[in-house]
């Protein structure tokens, strides 16, 4: 169920900016359930293109399982998801870094390569010379280009997570998914990483949807949020969204926020076992 | 030696099974299947022993058991096959399984050393025709599916976020494995199908940073190490697998030992890039 953020302000931003362009992504009424669990439930939302939609929400929340949908890993049980206006594109329409990624540290493969594997086509091994321009571009983009021909098992967290981004965005895609890829990177790296995506986002007009934690990086660079709870949501502005009320209703439990220094906290005064993601 | 039939078809034979085993061999190591391929290939002696039974041509057998448990471990799934507990079983189930059909055959003694440890020198033309065409079907759909079967097996969770049919990926690597297995089960015997199938791309492994290079090289050492095994044994008299998982030792231990001391010579270097990793 969707709770109502301040209508006003929420159709400013839906009608505002990008403005008149169709949706990028819409999501119809959405419900899906895992295993005789309701993961997701009637969840409606849309995405401009070159917006960047931030997702919040605790552990369990449907998150992944949202992006998986997107990706039409899993076909909902209600509801439909809609692309570019309904003009259904190729695979390549969307790009996507997934959360967990284990790297052998002996892997032998250049970075370059590496962001190589991502090009769209599906059979041919060899490179032709747009192929090469993609890559050159991506590893650009994602501000990589000195990684380009090291060896992906020795980079850092922060260098190898720009190295997927690249691997995403070499096809080319529409819509970028990012699930946590600011998760295990110290802040600075986390900022770093925050801004080539926000630049991305702008400068290409690829509509940006990013799962964190962090509502202070997410409320810097986002257009808007999506706040996820089990069964419950909200999309609105970081402003409208992060409301002691709001989340009442998301979490049906005390929540309070705290604004210190223009930074936001997420804390409750009762049941400290009870599902808050504390920001 | 090669104005011997005998000695021709061993090198024929041979020569396409490690050209085959060296480029299978880069993706069962990165796929992390080495130890899937070492029950393959108990299973395949259980097939052989079987087919040594019933009177077929051990290669029938071989194929038969191999391929269907290569599709029951790809419709189980293969994480469930990777714990080492589950594969200690399945191996010394069918290790037994082959102990009972050889038993229960005429030529037991025979039979049995072969199959476990490789009688390529004893192998006839039909053999190696057999062996040619199969090799070459593997290493051609190997080559031709070369990217998809690259990105799935070096970046798993990349190839699932880009859509690739990761299921079916994984299924059809199993029964190609299955069969290159059961080839190299001819070759050097099935208790010693991991000097052909993980040692050569094991040593690749530190030579280079390319996969391409990775299954040249992996291919190059499978090769040196049959001729030479089968040179060796030529004039010593002594076992060809012996050589063949000497050769493949020595050559996995020295390009280990190699890329130590690469490390070694410039470590200025690297704790620069490590620096400005950090």
């Amino acid at each position: 169920m969707s709770v109502t953020a301040p209508a006003a302000a929420l159709n400013r931003t839906t009608e505002g900016g990008p403005g008149s362009l169709p949706a990028a992504l819409e999501v119809q009424a959405v419900s899906v359930h895992l295993g005789g669990k309701t993961v997701l439930s009637d969840i409606s939302f849309e995405v401009k293109p070159g917006e960047f939609l931030g997702i919040l929400g605790p552990n369990g929340a449907g998150k992944t399982t949202l992006f998986r949908v997107l990706l039409q890993l899993i076909k909902p049980q209600q509801g439909q998801v809609r692309m570019n206006g309904g003009r259904t594109l190729g695979k390549a329409v969307i790009g996507y870094v997934p959360q967990s990624r284990q790297i052998d540290p002996e892997l032998p493969m250049r970075a370059r390569d590496f962001v190589c594997l991502g090009l769209p086509h599906p059979l041919r091994p060899w490179l032709n010379r747009a192929d090469k321009e993609a890559v050159r571009r991506a590893l650009e983009l994602t501000d990589a280009s000195h990684l380009a021909d090291q060896s992906i098992g020795r980079l850092s967290g922060g260098e190898r997570q720009r190295i997927f981004l690249a691997q995403a965005l070499v096809r080319d895609p529409k819509i970028l998914l990012l699930d946590e890829p600011t998760s295990n990177l110290d802040p600075g790296a986390q900022e770093a990483m925050a801004e080539v995506v926000h630049s991305i986002c702008r400068t290409r007009g690829i509509s940006v949807l990013l799962i964190s934690h962090d509502v202070n990086l997410i409320n810097r660079y986002a257009d808007r949020i999506l706040y996820l709870t089990p069964g419950q949501y909200a999309i609105g502005t970081v402003e409208e969204i992060m409301q002691a009320s709001v989340l009442r209703k998301l979490y049906g439990s005390a929540v309070d926020v705290i604004r210190l220094d223009g930074k936001l906290f997420v804390t409750t005064s009762s049941q400290p076992d009870s599902k808050v993601c504390f920001h | 030696m090669l104005q011997y039939d005998f000695m021709q078809h061993a090198f024929e034979a041979g020569t396409i099974v490690a050209v085959m085993c060296g480029v299978i061999g880069v993706f069962v190591i990165a796929r992390h299947l080495s130890f899937i391929a070492h029950t393959f290939s108990h299973i395949g002696f259980s097939g052989a022993s079987f087919a040594v039974l019933v009177g077929w041509n051990p290669i029938g057998g071989l194929l038969l058991f191999s391929t269907l448990s290569a599709f029951a471990i790809g419709g189980f799934g293969v994480k469930i096959f990777r714990r080492e507990v589950t594969i200690s079983v399945v191996l010394s189930f069918f290790l037994g399984l082959g102990l009972l059909f050889i038993s229960l055959s005429a030529k037991k003694a025979t039979a049995m050393y072969a199959l476990l440890f490789g009688s390529v020198v004893g192998i006839s033309l039909q053999n190696v025709l057999d062996i040619v065409y199969l090799s070459a079907g593997v290493i051609a759909v190997l080559l031709f599916f070369y990217k998809p079967l690259k990105f799935d097996s070096f970046d798993p969770a990349g190839a699932q976020a880009a859509r690739l049919p990761v299921r079916l990926l994984s299924i059809g690597f199993l029964v190609l494995l299955a069969i290159a297995v059961s080839e190299a089960i001819l070759i050097v015997g099935a208790l010693l199908v991991f000097t052909l199938m993980t040692a050569p791309a094991a040593a690749a492994r530190h030579l280079t940073h390319s996969v391409g290079r990775m299954v040249l090289i992996s291919v190059l050492f499978g090769v040196l190490g049959v001729w030479g095994g089968l040179a060796l044994s030529y004039y010593t008299n002594a076992p060809v697998s012996f050589f063949i998982t000497s050769l493949e030792a020595v050559f996995y231990f020295g390009a280990l030992g190699w890329d130590w001391l690469r490390d070694r010579r410039k470590p200025q270097e690297e704790r620069t890039t490590e620096g400005s990793a950090a």
